[in-house]
């Protein structure tokens, strides 16, 4: 699986929503979407989800958010995490 | 676009509760503009008609109408609140509303027609109360609060106090109570009114977007826990003891005043500790708005220990343009974002970008609008014929505004009809 990465952390709203609904628009079957952010983008998840991906947050221990979205349903997420 | 662990906007309203309380606000900023050309300096002497009319058209027709805007879009996303059905409750608001607005405008030009004042009563309290009780039963029912929608929560009770006392005034005003408190309401009344909802509802909202669009460190947890919350407390505290020892509002303001120049030093410095080098018009509308705070506040303090008139004429033109900064930094983050988000939630593959929207250098060239405006004011203080220019610069103003927001209905219009829709889903 080809990995797309961004880290966000230090973009203003709404760049990290622009950035990763871009992404979004050209992920293929076999790549996956890797967001770093300094808040749960509760709308670009929604948003996935309702776009039928298969979705992914974790808060870290300094309190990062990891949001990982990939269109192949039987994706293990969980195996992809670096939390 | 929040929630306290985040952003969120699948509870948000449909795109055209938002706009439409945004087009009213700045209609009633073009009759603002248009009572300014029309009273001239009356408009200076706090106890006339003109006063009373132009006051009551920015607190009540544009900044409720504006911060009704940011109530129905924030509450889903900052609290979590959803508002059932919230087209129709932002009609039944809208319409009485604005109704009664006009109709109390009038009333203040016409005391003789004292009926004017029930009929605006009865158009603007039960429609502002029902609205206020809604959302603050919502709130209240809320198990996970942030500081953000605890202030939302206070600063709706300040309001439902706001009009409750507007209410007695009305009802003395159109003989039917004798109005003897009539001198102590109306200083609870614009100070619970100006601190307890338009600042204290500006500080709640700020306590989660300067953070958020701005990337700065966030508020200390003592300022965002305690600040509304002392706030609302010395407020309610003087309006129910001044009845008994008027002379309290004075410490009361002294103190009120200090703790929105903490308030607004503490944003200052926020702003000062971006990450990112370039400010837009939005972050100069706030550092705009709070300079304007802190000049209103020091004026304030001046002309209560002075009484000289000047300066509270300077507090009068310092504190609106402290609130109207901040309503126009929110306005161009929310009007183009709000545009493009529900086109690309929508599934426009053509959905146009947030820039062309309302293009960066267009909010710039309103900022220098709007400073202009409160320039023109400031020097009409000491040269009366400077207001026409004051008047037509706030004409332009808000007519700036609604080009922006019929501009952005427009593209979002026209890319419903014609634009393509991409295809993400899988399924």
């Amino acid at each position: 699986m080809r990995e797309i990465g961004i880290d966000t952390r230090a973009l203003e709203h709404p760049e990290p929503l622009v950035q990763a609904t871009k992404i979004l628009q050209g992920l293929t079957e076999d790549s996956y979407l890797y967001m770093l952010h300094r808040k749960k983008p509760i709308p670009l998840l929604d948003l996935a989800g309702e776009q039928g991906f298969k979705v992914l947050s974790r808060e870290d221990a300094q309190g990062d958010w990891h949001i990982l979205i990939a269109k192949d349903p039987d994706i293990d997420l969980e195996a992809l995490l670096r939390v | 676009m929040f929630s306290q662990n985040g952003l969120s906007l699948d509870q948000a309203p449909p795109i055209s509760v938002v706009f439409r309380f945004f087009a009213l606000g700045a209609l009633f900023g073009l009759l603002g503009g248009g009572l300014v050309l029309y009273y001239q300096s009356a408009i200076f002497d706090a106890a006339s008609p003109a006063a009373l009319t132009l006051t009551h058209t920015f607190t009540l027709g544009i900044m409720l109408s504006f911060m009704f805007a940011a109530l129905f879009q924030m509450l889903p996303v900052i609290a979590g609140v959803k508002l059932t059905a919230p087209v129709s409750t932002a009609n039944f608001l809208l319409y009485p509303f604005a109704a009664g607005v006009l109709l109390l405008l009038v009333a203040f030009n016409m005391p003789q027609q004292s009926w004017l004042f029930g009929a605006a009563s009865l158009l603007l309290v039960p429609s502002l109360l029902w609205i206020t009780l809604l959302m603050l039963g919502k709130l209240v029912r809320l198990r996970d609060h942030s500081s953000s929608s605890k202030g939302m929560l206070i600063a709706l009770l300040a309001l439902g106090i706001v009009v409750i006392l507007a209410l007695y005034m009305t009802l003395s005003l159109a003989g039917y109570l004798e109005g003897g408190y009539y001198p102590e309401v109306r200083t609870a009344h614009y100070s619970m009114g100006l601190f307890g909802w338009i600042a204290l509802l500006i500080i709640s909202i700020s306590f989660q977007v300067i953070e958020m669009f701005y990337v700065t460190p966030p508020y200390p947890k003592l300022v965002s826990r305690y600040l509304p919350l002392t706030l609302f407390g010395l407020l309610f505290v003087t309006t129910v003891t001044a009845f008994w020892v008027p002379q309290l509002w004075l410490l009361s303001h002294i103190l009120t005043a200090l703790l929105l120049v903490g308030y607004a030093v503490l944003t200052l410095r926020r702003l000062s500790q971006r990450k990112r080098p370039i400010a837009d018009a939005t972050v100069w509308f706030w550092r705009l708005g709070l300079s304007m705070l802190l000049l209103a506040m020091t004026t304030l303090v001046v002309y209560r220990l002075t009484g000289t008139a000047l300066f509270g004429n300077l507090a009068e033109i310092f504190y609106p343009a402290f609130a109207l900064s901040i309503v126009f930094a929110m306005f161009y983050k929310i009007i183009p974002f709000l545009t493009w988000f529900h086109l690309n939630a929508q599934g426009y593959f053509t959905a146009p970008m947030m820039h062309e929207v309302i293009h960066p250098k267009t909010a710039m060239k309103h900022l220098y609008i709007h400073l202009t405006t409160v320039v023109t004011f400031l020097l009409a203080l000491f040269f009366a014929p400077l207001l026409f220019v004051s008047a037509l610069l706030t004409i332009l103003s808000f007519g700036w505004m609604l080009w922006q927001i019929v501009h952005a209905w427009r593209l979002y219009r026209h890319t419903q009809k014609t634009g393509e829709k991409f295809e993400m889903n899988i399924a």
